[in-house]
């Protein structure tokens, strides 16, 4: 193998290592309800956001739309301290394409939640994978696309058997109605962005 | 360093983050039923699958009588096993053909009981082993240990496992079934990376 080859195979390596911390950094921002941070990890040309049921987001301006004015509720003062939204994000499978521009992470996300519901808290569990695309500028890795698909979003107390989804969400404001929502017990598969590594199929 | 010492370090991390790839793609295969993508997973010097108490199936031969039957078997919806491939710690051999991992797998499932349905957690411990076969890597040999399957309701200290489920047509009887509260730690197939013991 020749220097070239080698930094090729090093840079390879960095990307799906940036990228990974890209995605979890998103992960400890959503949780501290940093939305400004989190708007900054979108690409300026970002495609997409489509979070749930919410639909979809286009452009930065959606990304902005979707993060500081409706999840963060701009003008709604700072959340109570009892409602939080921890997301782990688990499993980061990264493809980086052939070009180092652009990239594929398919991620699965365990959350504990607490939020209101009309007058009352409630806490809760969800499930969820990522679908995500990432692009590569001026030597940084940015989100350009982020899709979340959520499993099941149910009470603590009764479970996904019970109660899969704790109520609908669709943003009056979105751009366009979601392309993918098909929560616990549908049976839906998120599809896979990647070939299977041993058959290609 | 030279180029070739720089090529060996270069590629042990591949060699990790390519195993880390195969432990999480198996994952996502198994979540979703698809089984025979899951086999295609194992090398055909494949050396044992052993999962909980269902007992010990040896060779690419005893993964298909695994697995196959379930391929292709369609499932209701409310059926699911979601299994979170967390912590991988991956130790490649000196001469980079084996490796080891370690992981953790919390998970959220939903299954027939009986005549019922139940919603559960489990949590447990792999203790993998892998081979590279013309520059790819396989599994070589699975062993997933069980703490706990319990009760979404009742939770793991009241009931630690909810049924024994021994398959009658395994190679061997588990080797290690020893659900919480036994205190049993899988063994580590690492060295301690300071002390080296």
């Amino acid at each position: 193998m020749n220097l070239e080859e080698l930094e090729k195979q090093v840079q390879l390596q960095e990307d799906i290592q940036e990228i990974e911390h890209l995605q979890r950094t998103y992960g400890y921002y959503f949780d501290n309800n940093m939305w400004a941070e989190i708007l900054d990890l979108f690409s300026d040309n970002a495609e997409s956001v489509e979070i749930v049921d919410h639909g979809v987001f286009y452009g930065k301006k959606g990304v902005e739309r979707v993060y500081v004015d409706m999840i963060g509720g701009k003008g709604r003062g700072p959340s109570p301290t009892w409602m939080q939204f921890i997301v782990m994000q688990i499993g980061a499978v990264i493809d980086v394409s052939p070009d180092g521009k652009t990239a594929k992470g398919r991620w699965q996300t365990w959350l504990c939640e607490a939020k209101p519901y009309g007058a009352y808290p409630r806490q809760e569990w969800l499930h969820g994978y990522y679908e995500n695309k990432y692009v590569k500028e001026d030597g940084r890795w940015k989100f350009s696309l982020l899709h979340w698909n959520n499993t099941f979003c149910s009470p603590f107390e009764d479970g996904w058997m019970n109660l899969p989804l704790m109520g609908w969400m669709p943003a009056p404001d979105a751009d366009a109605p979601p392309t993918a929502f098909h929560p616990y017990p549908s049976g839906y598969h998120v599809p896979y962005h990647y070939k299977h590594p041993i058959t290609g199929e | 360093m030279n180029l070739e010492e720089l090529e060996k370090q270069v590629t042990l991390q591949e060699d990790i983050q390519e195993i880390e790839h195969l432990q999480k793609l198996y994952g996502y295969y198994f979540d979703n039923g698809m089984y025979q993508e899951v086999i295609d997973l194992f090398s055909e010097n494949t050396e044992s699958v052993e999962i909980t108490d269902h007992g010990v199936f040896r060779g690419k031969e005893g993964l298909i009588k695994m697995y196959g039957g379930m391929i292709g078997m369609p499932r209701p919806g409310w059926m699911f096993f979601e299994v979170m491939q967390s912590q991988g710690v991956i130790e490649v051999a000196p001469d980079g053909k084996t490796a080891t991992g370690r992981w953790y797998t919390p998970s959220f499932e939903c299954r027939p009981f009986g005549g019922t349905k139940k919603q559960t957690w489990q949590f447990g411990v792999y203790d993998n082993e892998y081979i590279k076969e013309n520059g790819k890597w396989y599994f070589k040999k699975l062993h997933w240990n069980l703490t706990y399957w319990t009760s979404f309701e009742r939770g793991f200290l009241k009931v630690p496992r909810l049924s024994d489920t021994p398959f009658p047509h395994a190679d061997a009887p588990a080797t290690a079934y020893h659900p919480y509260p036994s205190g049993y730690h899988v063994p580590y197939p690492f060295k301690h990376p300071v002390t080296g013991e």
